[in-house]
């Protein structure tokens, strides 16, 4: 009786608005009830009888490199029977996002934290936060450079500046001859995602430094951002080095045309998943990447990746090992947290291309 | 016999109005300069990936000139593009066929557009605050859905891969680049909605509800439902942009999408739609949005580094807006 009262007191735009808006919110509800599960033994639970916590604050989850970092992560937490909990910012460009997940993490009182910083610069006060606190930090992927003394117990992470080299040997490999038996000036482009974090940085400067000392110092010169910037005037080679002002698909797709439409251009390399993304969706149209043609040489994987590999548009990648990554970041966060001294681990990376990619050694390494 | 000449003319760039008159020129000039700073910009490759780099812009501009004319906003666009991509992509990977999942994109960019419309003209939510709310969510919901993973639409060489053609045939003819079909479908999309905006019931409603609302609703007119429409078409053109966006950049990620709903603001003030609200054509929209694309394009090529980019772009867009304000102060004294 009330109810109807109610329901006729209501006037007809209310009830419509209600209903609309009650509409909207439960078939919201219902889509995210068909969606994949989330992420595990997400602990809102501290400390559930004896077992362990670990905290892990990734990049973020923008590159589905953070999906097998992921993985890896859980692997870990079954075998060494800990809790984990990872988190990481929306983008790879959300620094403040991250030092906020990093501080919320640190109150939580964990066993262990384990860290792939976008800036350490800014996460210094968070750091330092743990440190006091006596929480001991390992640092994964990127790592946290620059990290006070003693703050970060050990890394496990792949060398990124060994990759980047790689990735300069292979390609070098299939450019000499055109470097030697061209009389005009040869460009090779580097498209970098961004040069804040660690990782990006040092596979960028990595690939470039190796690349120049391939060709040979005086004959290259390394140019295009501040940051990485050797100029030699007249070189026969120049290393151009492009990044985009945002980290979205349009800005780094149009750096990456900026290089593809330069006459001169012999080679291409993108630092991480997103750069090569770049690179192949710039190609579009253009057809300029292939074996005689541009060559180009990517990091990490992803669909398009993984597709422009097997094609043969790109002369091949560099992977790392993500899910080596995560498990031994869990890994090393259990040995110190139990207090035992832990070192470095370097989860390697290693070159595929589209005759190598199905083997049992890299297939693993590779995601979607 | 001249005086009757000098009327015509007049009358004609009246009709166009100085305001687009200035937009079309300006984006003459800017594509020029670049044109000639940079050799590698004057190819046809380069233009079409001006086209190709616009459309998304372009159609999420087209839909939130409408709110914009009623005197309202929609932060929301961005994040309603990706949310309704990676949802009809989750429905396609589950089995739903293309083109289904292509129209389901469009749908749900509709569905988050009634929402916002409901709390905006039922409600009376500010639409700053509606819409901010709808474009939080919207960037969870797309996270919650997929998982945080990231959805690849069909390659251009799959067997699904038809739909990229909408927006850019593969090589064709003679052209090896492609054809950018997709600007047809732009052009096409803003003719409708001007020839809605203008010529037809709901758009001169529209129209009249950003110019003075009350009077509108003192002079019989649903004012609910009109405003409402404009934020339906708002969502509705979010989902078209979200089928453009897959069309040319194929995955997309949970999480992105925020700063597209500015670019795409950005496009429509530049193109003469005040924020006031009672004014706007979507012509200028369009111009608009293509300036900006220029820009984008174009000063990277000229090897500006990011930081300078970006400097530049913000100068540009003050620019712009400053000289509608005049203009429009200029129209009040007269």
């Amino acid at each position: 009786m009330y109810f109807k009262r109610v329901m006729a007191d209501l006037k007809k735009c209310n009830r419509i608005a209600a209903m609309g808006a009650a509409m909207v919110l439960t078939v919201s509800m219902m889509l995210s009830g068909c969606s994949k599960p989330e992420e595990p033994t997400s602990s809102g639970n501290a400390s559930s009888g004896d077992k362990m916590t670990v905290e892990i604050v990734a990049k973020g989850f923008q590159h589905d490199f953070w999906q097998a970092v992921l993985k890896g992560t859980e692997k870990a937490a079954e075998e060494f029977g800990v809790t984990t909990n990872f988190v990481g910012p929306e983008g790879e460009g959300a620094i403040a996002a991250q030092v906020e997940q990093l501080n919320n993490a640190i109150n939580k009182g964990p066993d262990a934290i384990c860290l792939a910083a976008l800036d350490t610069s800014a996460a210094i006060d968070a750091i330092s936060n743990a440190q006091s606190k006596g929480i001991p930090i390992i640092g994964f992927d990127s790592g946290v450079p620059g990290a006070p003394e003693g703050s970060v117990a050990a890394n496990a992470a792949t060398d990124n500046y060994k990759a980047g080299e790689l990735a300069a040997e292979k390609m070098y490999e299939a450019i000499k001859d055109k470097i030697t038996t061209s009389s005009d000036t040869v460009r090779i482009g580097i498209v970098a995602q961004e040069a804040n974090s660690e990782s990006i940085t040092q596979r960028t400067a990595g690939f470039a430094e190796k690349m120049s000392a391939l060709i040979g110092e005086d004959k290259s010169s390394v140019e295009g951002h501040d940051k990485y910037s050797r100029k030699v005037e007249g070189a026969k080679v120049i290393i151009e080095i492009r990044i985009p002002t945002e980290v979205t698909d349009n800005a780094g797709k149009t750096e990456a045309l900026t290089l593809l439409n330069k006459e001169d251009l012999i080679a291409i390399y993108g630092s991480n998943e997103f750069a090569a993304k770049c690179i192949i969706n710039a190609n579009e149209g253009m057809n300029k990447l292939g074996a005689d043609k541009v060559i180009a040489v990517g990091f990490d994987s992803g669909a398009l990746q993984l597709d422009a590999v097997k094609s043969g548009v790109f002369y091949g990648s560099v992977t790392q090992d993500p899910v080596s990554i995560g498990y031994n970041a869990v890994k090393l966060a259990v040995a110190a947290a139990k207090g035992e001294t832990v070192e470095d681990v370097d989860t390697g990376c290693q070159w595929y291309n589209a005759e190598n990619m199905d083997s049992p050694e890299i297939a693993p390494c590779l995601y979607e | 016999m001249k005086p009757i000449e000098k009327k015509s003319l007049q009358t004609i760039f009246k009709q166009i109005g100085t305001q687009k008159l200035i937009a079309i020129l300006a984006l003459i000039l800017i594509y020029i300069f670049f044109a000639i700073f940079s050799g590698p910009f004057r190819t046809s490759n380069t233009l079409i990936s001006i086209f190709d780099s616009s459309y998304y812009i372009g159609f999420l501009a087209i839909g939130v000139t409408f709110v914009i004319i009623t005197g309202g906003i929609d932060l929301s666009i961005g994040t309603v593009m990706v949310c309704s991509a990676l949802m009809g992509g989750v429905l396609y990977e589950k089995g739903l066929p293309l083109p289904f999942a292509l129209l389901a994109i469009v749908l749900i960019g509709a569905a988050f557009g009634l929402a916002n419309g409901l709390m905006v003209s039922v409600l009376k939510l500010p639409a700053f605050i509606a819409t901010l709310g709808t474009m939080m969510v919207t960037r969870g919901l797309g996270s919650i859905i997929t998982g945080t993973k990231s959805i690849t639409f069909p390659l251009r060489t799959a067997a699904d891969g038809w739909y990229k053609s909408l927006f850019r045939t593969g090589a064709v003819g003679g052209l090896e680049t492609g054809f950018p079909s997709g600007f047809l479908l732009l052009i096409g999309g803003a003719v409708i909605m001007a020839v809605i905006l203008s010529k037809t019931r709901t758009g001169r409603y529209i129209l009249a509800l950003g110019s003075n609302k009350e009077a509108t609703r003192l002079s019989g007119v649903n004012i609910v439902k009109w405003e409402t429409i404009a934020y339906v078409i708002s969502g509705t053109f979010a989902g078209i942009a979200a089928v453009s966006y897959v069309a040319i950049y194929s995955t997309v990620q949970p999480g992105t999408g925020n700063g597209f709903e500015l670019d795409a603001i950005a496009g429509v003030v530049i193109g003469g739609t005040s924020l006031a609200g009672g004014v706007g054509s979507v012509a200028g929209t369009i111009i608009g949005v293509f300036i900006m694309s220029i820009l984008k394009v174009g000063l990277p090529f000229i090897g500006l580094q990011p930081h300078y980019q970006l400097f530049i772009t913000g100068f540009v867009l003050i620019a712009a807006v400053y000289a509608d304000v005049r203009n429009r102060m200029k129209k009040k004294t007269r």
